[in-house]
Parts: structure tokens; C-alpha cells; sequence
């Protein structure tokens, strides 16, 4: 495979886009988004049905024009150099895309020449795909009477057949079991692993967790952006702990503090600068005003709490 | 950055087109029903309806000029013999030769004016029986049905009114020379290459953008040119047996008799089946539904048969209904293929209309190619 080599002459940034915006009529689905994403990451683009997700995906794909903007992918101009750069595209739209009236083999067959692969590599792609994917006892079955979880690993595979270096996936674990989603997402960090870039879209926040870095989506625009840390750390302005206690105290004197976001008589729920730096001061300072400290751990914030905090300060 | 791996090759992807799209055919039940089933359908109730087989009986005419009671018993004879569909009762000769000459019935049975009379009285009568000679097996059959009715009518009479005789007297008539069947081949033919093709594909890429899978499809490196010249070599595959199939129904159950070579009849069929696929092709590219792009074949297919002289001789249309037929590919199909097929003209002949056929096609082609886009909505 010559896939190292490519990868080493291509710019640092798998997706750039700049001002892409997309509008139907009145309706602007996608409002002036900038997004970088760098070359081997594993990004996610999170928001919930009808931010807008889809629409980026596609304008990324190039299947739609973007009315204002430009998208690159590997430096390449989407829009004016579609062919170009669909070799390094791999795709797997939200609806499942594929024939049902053809088989699973004849699926990625199909892709498989159409994507110019012949004789003997094909074959040889087109079976590694098929037993990567757990589908060989299947390959006889037509599409259409997969389940769902199959049907979505047809499409991975199908995908994937062109070995390209991006990979995106539009909602790719909607519908599917909560088993079956974690493996998937185990597929995915492999394939991450082996160095492809990989931009997934989900409303599932606790998948998001996965992300090397996130991007935020509502309305048609993007709220915040980061790792998944970062963007809690965003919404929260700090980091989250919990101190329990007996005695008298304070907040206002402990140093770090932001805000309080609970306060419960002997129970402060705190949102500090960095929670590994305040805590230890916080509990020293609490001692010395003669508070007893009880408790004093950071609190786990999830993606959604913070996802629903950007989204009532966006609103 | 390296252009392609080894390997990846460029080009043209036509072929796995075509492959994928004969799949699919195969495999959908609605292409074996509008393929297979429907031209032969066609076919067989052209054959009846217009072939005049009817139920085994032959239509014919009579003109009764007595008005008497013998005459209303001899055609109720003629009934009762199973043998023969009267169509109309006429008073007057001229209407019976018409009816004959017309094509409308193979024969006209003359009852003259004094019959009743002459049987009453015991006198030697007559009856008139004017049919088609162009057929002659089918005269051959009325006139021994004619004999063996008068007969009985006879031996009855005898026993009712004393000796005489009733002499049944043959005239021959020359009715169109081609059977009727025949001169619907072009028209059948017409309408199976128009619709059948056309409705087929008109669905062909609006399904693919209706259900979903044009967006995974156009993430490859295939053309608008990949797409347009895959699908209509696919379904060309699909739908010549088309033609052939009717022909060869009409051949072997209607014992048609056609004059022009299997090999002109192909390439004139093979020349508007094209243009059929295109202009199919070309509903495909602007419908947004599957349920338009039918509509929109079916449309055209109704302007097509009002105006390619297939209902109503072009000649006898207005000159801006000409104006239209002249728009109409399906115009210049049916006119080269009579003359193929009933005057036996070989394709050559007919080159100035195959040539007009070959222009529309070029531009509904040109036309999918300009307006395909390779965008999802």
C-alpha cells in the first residue's frame, strides 16, 4: 500500500473549511462555519437532529454546493476539484445507501470497480472486507434482508474499499443496539489507530466521549469546539468540585472559586479554575477558616450537561 | 501527491454500470411484468380485438331488401349456424359492398327483394353473398357455411311451400389487401418500443435519488457520461427482447404475414428503441419522483399516439397538429415501419426517417448529460 507515502506529502489539515454556509431558500441549515480538522484525528461533529450536521457532512462530500464558503480536503477544493479528491473520501451517509436488491458481495464489488479496482486486487480487497466485517457467511444475502446492525457494516466496509485516508461517517450508530454501537466504535479507533482521519457525526453524547476533538453544532452554527475536556471546561468556565463539610464556611473566601453552583447547607457544588490546582488549596483554606472538610473530589461532567448549558447560552 | 495508486484505474466505469443495472432488472418483478408480459398481452389482444378471429366466428353483413318474414327466418338460419358475428343489418346495397370494402367484415349476404314472395309461391330464388377475395381461406370457409345454411333453409322451405330452389350466387369482392392484423404490427409495434422503454428507465436515476443510494454512487469517480451511456446500454439489453417477443407473438399466433426482412424490421426497431431509453433517460433526469417520472412518460406516450398517425392519419390533421407530429419521434418510427415491414423496403429506404429518429435521440441524450447533476437535494 502506498498509503504512507501519500499521507506524508499531504498538508497537515484532512478537512478545512471556511465560511461554509448553506441555505434553502430563507433557511440557512449551515451558517457560516469555520472547522479544522488535522490530519489522523478522530473528530466529532455533535449536535442534535437539525443543527446542521448532515448538511456539513454533505457540502464536505461535496454532494451539495455550499452557497458560501469553501471546503478543502487534503488542501484540495472540494467544489471545484470533486473527482480529485474523492479517492481519499470514504463515506457512509445516515440512511443506509447501498442496493437491497443487490447482494452484500455484489455491493462492494460494484464499489469496488467503481472506485477502478480490478482483477486480482479486487477480489482479494473485496473478501479482506468481507471477513474484517464479520460478512463472509453473509455475502450471498441480498441487502435489503440485512438487520440493521449488518446493514451498517456493509456500509462501513463498502466505505472503506478504496482504503481512503478520510473517513466520514454520517450518524453511523443510529438505530443501532447499544451493544452493537460500542463495537462499532471499536472498528472506528482501529481504523483511527492505522492512521486514518476519521469525522463522525452523532446526537449520542456519551459517544462523543470518544472524540480526540469535538465541534458543537445548533442551529446551523458552531457553539464550541475543543476536546471533550475543554468544552466542559468551556461550558462550566472551569472545572467541577464537590466539597463536603461541617461547619461554617464560606465560598467566597475559598480561593479559586468561579461560582457556586449548588449550595446546600453543608454541601457546595463549586465551579473552580482547574480542579487539579484549587482543590488541595481550597481544602487548606477551608481548614484554616475551621471548616471540616468531609469531602473534596472533582464531579464528572457530561458532555450533555455541557451540550445543554451551550445551547441555552446560544439560544 | 501521487494522482492514483497502482492498480486504481482510470477511465471509463460504464461496464460495472451495466452489470449492476442487469442485475437489478433481473432481479425486480416489475421489469419481468413490463418486458416480458406486457408486449405479449398487447400483442394477443391486438390479435383479437383487430384480427378478426372473434370467437371463431366470421363478421359479415347482410342487407335485407325483401323486409319479409323468409328473409327474417334465413338470417335467423344464419345464427343459428354459430358460424357467422352479423355486425349490422342494412337495407341498402351500397352499405353492404362498403362494409366489404371497408375491411370491416370479410363478406356481405345479399337477401333480394322478392324473397319472401318467391318462397311463398314455390318460385326458384336467390341469395347474394359479396365477400373479400383477398383472403381466401377465410372466403373459401363462408362460402361452404353460406351453402350448407341455405340448404337446411331450403329442405325446410320445401316441406313447408312445395319444390323450388334457392341458388346461393358468389360475387367477389376486393376488400384492403393486407389483413387487419397486419396493419396494426406498425402501430403495436410503435407502442410497446414507446412505452415499455421509456416508463422502464424514466424511474431509473429519480429511484436512485428517491431511496438514497445516488449519494453513496456518486461519492465514486463515476461521470454524468458513466451514468447515461450505463444505463441506457443496460436497458437496451433489457428491452430489445421487447420487440422482438411482439413480433414473434404476432407471427406465431396471428399468422401474420409481414413483407419486410427480419433484419430491417430489427435495426428500424433498434433505432427507436434508442430514442425510447433517451427520451426516458431524459424524464429521469428531471423528475424528482419516481411517481412524476411516470406521469411524464405516460404523457408523452398520450401526445405520441395522438400525433404520430398511429389514431388518425397525420395527413388528415390540422397543419398545427402536423406542426406537432412533426416534433413526434414516434411519427417518423411508425411511418419507416410500415413501410419496412408491410412494403417489405429494406432500412436503406427509410434512412431519412431513421436519421430524424437519430437526432431527437442525440438531443434528449445531450439534454441528460447537460442538466444530470451530481448532487443530492
Amino acid at each position: 500500500m502506498l498509503e504512507a507515502q501519500r499521507l506524508e506529502e499531504q498538508p497537515e489539515l484532512a478537512v478545512e473549511a471556511r465560511n461554509l454556509t448553506k441555505r434553502f431558500g430563507k433557511f440557512i441549515a449551515v451558517d457560516h462555519i469555520n472547522l479544522e480538522i488535522r490530519r489522523g484525528e478522530n473528530f466529532g461533529l455533535l449536535g442534535p437532529n437539525g443543527a446542521g450536521k448532515t448538511t456539513t457532512i454533505r457540502m464536505i462530500t461535496g454532494v451539495i454546493k455550499p452557497s458560501e464558503g469553501y471546503v478543502k480536503v487534503f488542501g484540495i477544493d472540494v467544489a471545484r476539484e470533486r473527482k480529485k479528491v474523492l479517492k481519499y473520501i470514504g463515506y457512509m451517509p445516515q440512511k443506509f445507501s447501498l442496493y437491497e436488491d443487490l447482494t452484500v458481495e455484489e455491493n462492494i464489488r460494484l464499489y469496488g470497480r467503481l472506485q477502478g479496482l480490478t482483477g486480482s486486487l479486487l477480489k482479494e480487497r473485496v473478501k479482506e472486507l468481507l471477513e474484517r466485517f464479520y460478512l463472509w457467511e453473509f455475502r450471498r444475502r441480498l441487502a435489503g434482508k440485512l438487520s440493521g446492525g449488518m446493514k451498517q457494516r456493509l456500509a462501513l466496509a463498502t466505505a472503506l474499499v478504496h482504503d481512503p485516508a478520510l473517513l466520514i461517517l454520517d450518524e453511523p450508530t443510529a438505530g443501532v443496539d447499544p451493544p452493537l454501537r460500542r463495537k462499532f466504535w471499536e472498528h472506528f479507533r482501529e481504523l483511527n489507530r492505522e492512521g486514518k482521519t476519521i469525522l463522525v457525526t452523532t446526537h449520542y453524547m456519551d459517544e462523543a466521549e470518544n472524540c480526540d476533538r469535538l465541534a458543537l453544532m445548533n442551529r446551523g452554527r458552531i457553539i464550541a469546539e475543543g476536546t471533550p475536556r475543554e468544552i466542559k471546561r468551556k461550558a462550566l468556565g472551569g472545572d467541577l468540585v464537590e466539597i463536603v463539610f461541617e461547619g461554617d464556611l464560606d465560598p467566597a473566601a475559598l480561593p479559586g472559586v468561579k461560582s457556586v453552583l449548588e449550595d446546600s447547607s453543608e454541601r457546595y457544588l463549586l465551579v473552580v479554575e482547574d480542579a487539579g490546582r484549587d482543590l488541595p488549596r481550597i481544602v487548606k483554606r477551608a481548614e484554616e477558616l475551621g471548616a471540616k472538610i468531609l469531602v473534596a473530589s472533582p464531579v464528572h461532567v457530561s458532555l450533555e450537561e455541557a451540550f445543554i448549558r451551550f445551547m441555552g447560552e446560544s439560544e | 501527491m501521487i494522482e492514483l495508486e497502482e492498480g486504481i484505474r482510470k477511465g471509463l466505469r460504464i461496464i460495472p454500470i451495466v452489470d449492476k443495472e442487469i442485475r437489478q432488472l433481473v432481479r425486480d418483478p416489475k421489469t419481468i411484468l413490463m418486458v416480458l408480459l406486457m408486449p405479449i398481452t398487447v400483442t394477443i389482444l391486438f390479435g383479437y380485438g383487430y384480427g378478426g378471429k372473434g370467437a371463431g366466428k366470421y363478421p359479415i353483413t347482410v342487407v335485407d331488401l325483401d323486409g319479409g318474414d323468409g328473409a327474417f327466418k334465413f338470417i335467423q338460419e344464419l345464427r343459428n349456424s354459430k358460424m357467422f358475428e352479423i355486425k349490422a343489418i342494412y337495407k341498402s346495397k351500397g352499405q353492404g359492398f362498403s362494409s366489404v370494402y371497408s375491411g370491416k367484415v370479410y363478406a356481405s349476404l345479399i337477401i333480394p327483394e322478392t324473397f319472401t314472395e318467391d318462397l311463398m309461391r314455390g318460385r326458384p330464388t336467390r341469395v347474394e353473398l359479396y365477400y373479400d377475395a383477398s383472403n381466401p381461406t377465410v372466403a373459401q370457409m363462408i362460402m361452404q357455411a353460406v351453402g350448407v345454411v341455405t340448404q337446411q333453409f331450403q329442405e325446410w322451405a320445401a316441406s313447408q311451400f312445395g319444390t323450388f330452389a334457392i341458388t346461393p350466387m358468389f360475387y367477389t369482392v376486393y376488400g384492403p389487401k393486407i389483413k387487419k392484423i397486419e396493419s396494426f404490427i406498425p402501430t403495436l409495434m410503435a407502442m410497446i418500443l414507446q412505452m415499455v422503454p421509456t416508463s422502464l428507465i424514466s424511474v431509473s436515476i429519480c429511484r436512485e435519488r428517491e431511496k438514497g443510494t445516488f449519494e453513496q454512487f456518486i461519492m465514486t469517480p463515476v461521470s454524468v457520461f458513466d451514468i447515461i451511456f450505463g444505463k441506457l446500454t443496460a436497458y437496451f439489453f433489457a428491452t430489445i427482447s421487447d420487440a422482438i417477443l411482439s413480433l414473434f407473438t404476432a407471427i406465431l399466433l396471428f399468422d401474420v404475414k409481414l413483407k419486410g426482412t427480419f433484419l430491417d424490421m430489427t435495426i428500424v426497431s433498434t433505432v427507436f428503441l434508442l430514442n425510447s431509453l433517451s427520451l426516458g433517460l431524459l424524464i429521469s433526469v428531471f423528475s424528482r419522483n419516481q411517481l412524476q417520472a411516470y406521469q411524464a412518460s405516460i404523457f408523452s406516450f398520450i401526445i405520441f399516439m395522438l400525433f404520430s398517425g398511429v389514431l388518425i392519419p397525420v395527413d388528415v390533421l390540422s397543419s398545427e397538429a402536423k406542426l406537432i407530429a412533426s416534433f413526434v419521434p414516434m411519427y417518423y418510427f411508425v411511418t419507416a415501419f410500415r413501410n419496412v415491414s408491410l412494403k417489405g423496403w429494406s432500412y436503406l429506404m427509410v434512412l431519412d426517417q431513421l436519421t430524424v429518429i437519430s437526432m431527437f435521440t442525440f438531443a434528449f441524450l445531450a439534454l441528460s448529460l447537460r442538466f444530470l447533476r451530481m448532487e443530492v437535494t
